[in-house]
């Protein structure tokens, strides 16, 4: 059973003369364990496909569901619901919050209201796996960039959830510390990954390659 | 396109990107234009009523009121006097029946003017004045506007019959209906010809205009002097009236001054902030602008027009507004007063209050904008944040090797966001605490004046009760069930005689006073001596007296005592101008001196019991008023605008929060949206928030408890000091009270700003 499942996305941007179709019928399934890479040009529209993957946003058009819930059609109120228990998200600029140290930023979401028990448990568990110890106590602007991009990984993963959806997650960063943070999302157990970039070295790690053009979701046939 | 276009421009463009933040800062600053306005509408309004009434009305320097005489022979002794201009004489009859409108009233006072014409100590407002002929009535404004009068209204006069409205007039020798009693004046002239001419016109009152006012002590003394004939003296001076209209203001002003500038500071200083957070960040855009030549004074000129453009239809707004709503209240209480309202004298004021309103919000943008930059330009672009960071990790929220911890999770985290710009929250907690401070001190002098109204003991007074009963009854008064103390209480009038325009109420008990009337004891100590005095504080101030001088009294029968200081007492009675001394001092000079037995009930007495057995023994037993018993509709005045300035306190308090709170989440915009893309509802952000206004709101209710006990409240106790003593610390009723407004502020705020956040697209916080 696929963990992420889009049917006949469609989503335009502007009206009138300045209208835009950015997604024209988009469909993509995702399942436990498989990554997928959604290759694409700047203004290609990937962007706007993760946020409506994960919720972020609306499509004018189409169905998304994530570990078998369906996101379309549902109100304000249940959505971040559905975002904390399964989907976690990464991204380019890390967004980590300078007044808490890098534990804490892994912490936040389990003090989320409605947040699964267990939550100081897991967070040890990653920051250990993520090799990040030395550095729990660090405020965000005492850490290199691939620390940062980790930690903000571990909050990803801290609510254990299914669909991991990564923005250019390393596009703030050199290579060696991109690779780092491409090796971590490429072993992580029983999730489905979708990592959207324009750069194909990063697509490269990825079970299946996709390709955004003209609005349609296209099969690179560069996967391994 | 011209520099000055250009930064028009740029303005009007900053405006459009940012609307919501836009109306938010016009919210504050025209909160403060209103409170600025409602403060000079108020505050000129009374603080120079009294200069416009007497201008408009031509008072007199002296009003002498004496048993009624006839009224050649007080022309006479007032032509004996030096350097009199002119003078006038009427007769005050009081209780007179009078109806019209509907209306109906058995206490009114007429002022029978004995010379109909100009320098009558009033102002004609609408109408004329009244002449020789005719059955003409000129009614005063407080009474008029009260019942609804109109020109040419007939008037009904006990005596007379119907009367005819042919004027309107304000005497500020004395407060307006309904503050004192409904008065209107008549022409004896007129009068006369109407029910044929008396054959001994009396008067018992006269006006005297001096030619040099500085004489005035010179010819009180020699008033006292020629005064023989003439029973029950007493003279009023225009100084004498100004503390007595004055006094009744005087607390109000203070309150409305210093809050229109704890609001001025308040918008001036949240404006800022916010222009300064602003600023910060679009550093990366100014430093764009002044890598391609922009000059420092077009940037600050820029940043300076969309302040302008925000502040000025805010403050035209907030000022129209707070000046339309008070412009009505503030005229019903000067009519009150006899004073007339400022009407176009206004005008000058309130341009000035506009002007600040405009101005500071405009120089809290400008500063910013021009330090910023001055900066170097490679820096600019960078754009570096101003949050405090930086240096001086902590390891809070765990150490290596062991298990992470988040402290108070959300709520503590949203106190750190807000404690992450300390100037800031600093400055927040300072107007915060000031706010509270002040509703504080507004709820203790509202319970004061309610104690005032209603329990004669917050005055001293122990006794209850008043029988109309001779001295040799205060034995049988004591036998009476219910009765723990009687005595005969003496009162008459005296006069300084130094300055015999201070008129002095002589109150006098055999043995100790204490037991029946103890006002409090400012300085000094209680009477010991037969030739000893306790006087009010009002007195005190009036004559310079301090424990240990000798006060000199003028007695109604020419005879002077001469007692020494023991003690400053507080009285509002007379405004404070009482003295208390032993009757055995009082009663060798005059032994007729007019007494009431004073009653002290014991506690639980049954008073209607009292009062019966009282009336048996023939007494017309009167039940003590209390202070403010004859002014309630000044009370009532009062308490409508303390709670107008308490609501635009409350105000001030919504806004610095609601500002706190905005400028929290716009400027931690990645950090709220990364938040709600891991599942964080409005409850998130409202735990978030809810941390951000208590980190502010717990300190601020703390200093704003501290400040009013240790220093507002001291304080206007000491400027009312003078003809009363009143313990504005506030009490624990009010204190809760503050406490739960504060948390109910910070809740609107935070749901507010909590529910305005929630709103905006996730992506659009993630794109910041």
């Amino acid at each position: 059973m696929s963990v992420l499942e889009a049917r006949s996305l469609v989503k335009t941007i502007g009206t009138g003369r300045a209208l835009r179709t950015l997604l024209d019928g988009v469909s993509l399934s995702v399942g436990p364990g498989e990554l997928v890479a959604v290759l694409g040009r700047s203004g290609s529209g990937k962007s706007t496909l993760l946020h409506l993957l994960g919720g972020l946003d609306h499509p004018d058009a189409g169905q998304i569901s994530v570990a078998g819930e369906e996101l379309t059609g549902r109100g304000r109120r249940r959505l971040p619901a559905i975002r904390m228990r399964h989907i976690g998200f990464v991204f380019q600029q890390f967004h980590l919050i300078d007044e808490l140290t890098g534990a804490e930023n892994v912490l936040l979401p389990t003090r989320l209201p409605g947040a699964p028990a267990g939550g100081a448990r897991r967070a040890a568990e990653l920051i250990e796996r993520l090799g990040l110890e030395p550095v729990t106590a660090h405020r965000p602007h005492e850490l290199s960039g691939g620390e940062q991009q980790r930690f903000a990984l571990a909050r990803a993963l801290v609510n254990g959830p299914e669909l991991i959806l990564a923005d250019e997650p390393t596009g703030s960063l050199d290579v060696e510390n991109g690779d780092a943070v491409l090796g971590l999302l490429r072993d992580l157990p029983r999730r489905a990954v979708v990592i959207v970039t324009h750069e194909p070295d990063t697509a490269a790690i990825a079970d299946r390659v996709l390709r955004l053009a003209g609005g349609q979701l296209l099969a690179d046939g560069r996967g391994p | 396109m011209s520099a000055p276009r250009s930064a028009l421009a740029l303005a009007l463009e900053g405006l459009r990107a940012r609307r919501r933040r836009a109306v938010l800062s016009g919210l504050g600053i025209a909160v403060a234009a209103a409170t600025l306005s409602v403060s000079v509408v108020i505050g000129y309004g009374l603080g120079t009523g009294f200069h416009r009434a007497t201008a408009a009305a031509g008072l007199p320097d002296v009003i002498v009121r004496f048993d009624p005489q006839a009224a050649p022979r007080v022309a006479a002794r007032i032509a004996a006097l030096p350097d009199v201009a002119r003078y006038a004489l009427r007769l005050e009859v009081t209780n007179v029946g009078i109806g019209a409108r509907g209306h109906q009233r058995g206490d009114a006072v007429a002022e029978v003017l004995d010379a109909p014409g100009t320098h009558q100590g009033y102002a004609v407002l609408s109408g004329h004045d009244l002449g020789d002929r005719g059955s003409d009535v000129l009614v005063e404004q407080g009474l008029a506007s009260a019942w609804g009068l109109a020109l040419g209204d007939p008037f009904y006069v006990d005596g007379l019959g119907p009367q005819r409205v042919v004027g309107f007039a304000e005497g500020p020798d004395d407060v307006g209906y309904p503050l004192g009693k409904p008065r209107f004046y008549l022409s004896r002239p007129a009068i006369d010809a109407q029910l044929g001419a008396q054959a001994d016109p009396r008067v018992d009152l006269a006006e005297i205009w001096l030619r040099n006012p500085a004489y005035l002590s010179e010819v009180l003394v020699q008033a006292r002097a020629t005064s023989f004939g003439l029973h029950d003296i007493r003279f009023a001076t225009r100084s004498g009236l100004r503390i007595l209209i004055d006094q009744a203001a005087g607390i109000v002003i203070d309150l409305l001054v210093a809050l229109s500038l704890i609001a001025l500071m308040t918008a001036g200083v949240m404006l800022a902030v916010s222009a300064r957070a602003e600023v910060q960040r679009r550093l990366g855009a100014i430093g764009v602008r002044r890598a391609v030549g922009a000059t420092r004074a077009y940037l600050t000129v820029a940043h300076a027009l969309e302040a302008t453009l925000v502040a000025l239809p805010a403050a035209s707004l907030g000022v129209l507004l707070g000046g339309l709503a008070t412009v009505a209240p503030a005229g019903r209480l000067e009519t009150m007063l006899n004073e007339p309202a400022p009407r176009w004298a206004l005008a000058g004021p309130l341009l000035l209050a506009w002007l600040a309103a405009v101005l500071i919000p405009s120089a809290g943008a400008a500063w910013p904008a021009w330090r910023a930059a001055g900066r170097p330009v490679a820096r600019l672009l960078r754009g570096a944040d101003v949050a405090s960071s930086g240096a001086g990790a902590t390891t809070r929220g765990g150490v290596p090797g062991s298990s992470p911890r988040l402290r108070g999770g959300l709520v503590a985290l949203g106190a750190r966001m807000v404690a992450a710009r300390r100037a800031r929250l600093a400055v927040t907690i300072a107007t915060l605490g000031l706010s509270a401070a002040f509703v504080l001190l507004l709820l203790a002098l509202a319970s004061e004046l309610s104690s005032l109204e209603t329990d004669p003991g917050a005055l001293g007074k122990r006794y209850a009760l008043t029988a109309a009963l001779p001295p040799s009854a205060a034995a049988r008064v004591r036998r009476i069930p219910g009765v723990l103390a009687a005595a005969p209480r003496y009162e008459v009038q005296g006069a300084d005689s130094f300055d015999l325009g201070e008129t002095i109420d002589v109150i006098a008990y055999p043995g100790d006073h204490t037991t029946f009337e103890a006002p409090a004891l400012v300085s000094g100590r209680r009477l010991r001596g037969g030739r000893e005095a306790e006087v009010g504080a009002g007195l005190a101030t009036a004559l310079g007296l301090t424990e240990g001088s000798t006060l000199a009294l003028a007695l109604a029968d020419g005879s002077e005592l001469r007692l020494r200081v023991a003690g400053v007492v507080s009285s509002l009675d007379d405004d404070g101008r009482v003295a208390y001394i032993p009757a055995s001092a009082l009663l060798g000079p005059e032994p007729a001196a007019p007494s009431a037995i004073a009653v002290v009930l014991a506690p639980g007495a049954d008073v209607s019991t009292v009062l019966a057995a009282l009336t048996r023994l023939g007494a017309a037993p009167t039940p003590v008023s209390t202070a403010v018993g004859r002014g309630v509709p000044l009370v009532d005045v009062l308490r409508t605008i303390l709670r107008a300035i308490a609501i635009v306190d409350g105000l001030v308090c919504l806004y610095a929060l609601v500002q706190a709170c905005a400028l929290t989440v716009q400027e931690r915009r990645p950090a709220v949206a990364v938040m709600r893309a891991g599942g964080g509802g409005v409850g998130a952000i409202v735990r978030l928030l809810a941390g951000a206004a208590l980190a502010i709101v717990t300190p601020a209710a703390v200093i704003g408890v501290l400040l009013e006990r240790g220093v507002l409240g001291p304080a206007l106790s000491h400027l009312a000091e003078s003809y009363a003593t009143l313990p504005l610390g506030a009490g624990p009723a009010e204190i809760l009270a503050v406490l739960a407004g504060l948390a109910l502020v910070a809740a609107v705020a935070v749901v507010s700003v909590a529910l305005d956040a929630a709103r905006e697209p996730v992506i659009r916080g993630l794109a910041t």
